[in-house]
């Protein structure tokens, strides 16, 4: 990777920090039932999609932030080490909740989505 | 010593993600392997999680600016929004609503406590909103930021062999599968089915979060 492209990732990382600061301030600051994240979102979206934020000023950093996603979780992770007594007394049933209940909804808004978008294509292909 | 700990973080992270990017054994994903490996030297040098908290803390913060930054998948892929609105409407709500009563249910077959029903319920969603969730229901927000992960992690692995069974083949319906059920974490599993379908599973986390949002209170009430 070039130098300058790092540099561009650096400051284009730099501003969605202070962009998500400013969400979680303003959520604070209106007692939103909405976190801060989910209104930063919205918001940079309908910038963009008025052009008044140009993609390509941010599109880079973006990339990246999405591509490292994985990383920002390990901390949280590792926060499991706190919850010995918790793991012990009920972890087991804890766990196969999360295994279960992960399986039906993958199964069910996969069916769902995958039959909506079939009935649609066979309607426009009839 | 503080940066110790996020060095090693990162350092790991990096590893194991060149090491999935050539093998693709599941087991090897960087979420597996970085909080493994991390943990392990945590308790060999009996270090507390306060020490790898303090120094490491930054790198959880980034969940923020990386869910903002997904209003930049959302732009620049609106045309698949567009496209499929009615099958990822038709995904999220069904998806959304059968997290919440799913994970309760299950809760409450297991004869887990009241709180960690209420902490478990919306786990499929992202985790800010989750927590926030959790908190409004009366859950524990701690458990709830595992939870999450867990299911994350479990969407990554489970996700990929529900795509095979079920033959989902449009990258609309492997997306939302993914995104619905496992937020980022199914995203960037999603990715790797294409651009289309990462696409998807962001429009979908984003969505499932509106639908957890303002769904999770009236769905509980039934398990009163």
């Amino acid at each position: 990777m070039k130098t300058n492209q790092i540099v561009k990732i650096a400051l284009q990382v730099g501003f969605f920090t202070a962009w998500s600061r400013a969400s979680e301030m303003a959520a604070e600051a209106l007692r939103s039932p909405i976190p801060g994240s989910i209104l930063g979102l919205l918001a940079l979206f309908a910038l963009l999609e008025l052009k008044i934020v140009k993609l390509s000023w941010i599109e880079l950093g973006a990339d990246w932030l999405v591509a490292q996603m994985l990383l920002f979780f390990v901390p949280a992770t590792v926060g499991i080490v706190r919850y010995k007594p918790l793991i012990v007394q009920s972890g087991a049933e804890i766990l196969a909740t999360i295994l279960l209940s992960t399986a039906i909804v993958m199964s069910v808004a996969g069916l769902a989505g995958e039959r909506a978008g079939k009935a649609r294509r066979g309607k426009a292909a009839s | 010593m503080p940066l110790v700990w996020p060095a090693l973080t990162v350092l790991v992270y990096v590893c194991s993600k060149r090491l999935y990017a050539r093998t693709r054994k599941l087991y090897l994903t960087p979420l597996v392997v970085t909080p493994a490996v991390v943990i392990s030297a945590l308790l060999l040098s009996g270090s507390s999680y306060d020490a790898f908290d303090r120094g490491a803390h930054w790198i959880g913060e980034m969940i923020g600016p990386a869910t903002i930054s997904l209003a930049v998948t959302l732009h620049k892929h609106l045309h698949v929004l567009k496209k499929h609105a009615r099958a990822i409407a038709a995904g999220v709500t069904a998806g959304g609503l059968a997290a919440v009563a799913v994970s309760a249910g299950l809760a409450r077959l297991f004869g887990l406590a009241a709180p960690i029903m209420d902490s478990l319920a919306p786990k499929s969603a992202t985790t800010p909103v989750a927590l926030s969730v959790s908190g409004a229901l009366g859950g524990v927000p701690t458990i709830t930021a595992v939870a999450t992960l867990a299911t994350g992690l479990t969407g990554m692995i489970v996700g990929p062999l529900l795509v095979r069974w079920m033959r989902i083949r449009s990258s609309v319906g492997r997306g939302i599968l993914l995104g619905t059920a496992a937020h980022a974490a199914g995203i960037a599993k999603a990715f790797e089915y294409g651009a289309d379908a990462g696409a998807c599973a962001g429009i979908a986390m984003v969505c499932t979060a509106f639908v957890t949002l303002f769904a999770a209170a009236p769905v509980m009430s039934l398990f009163q």
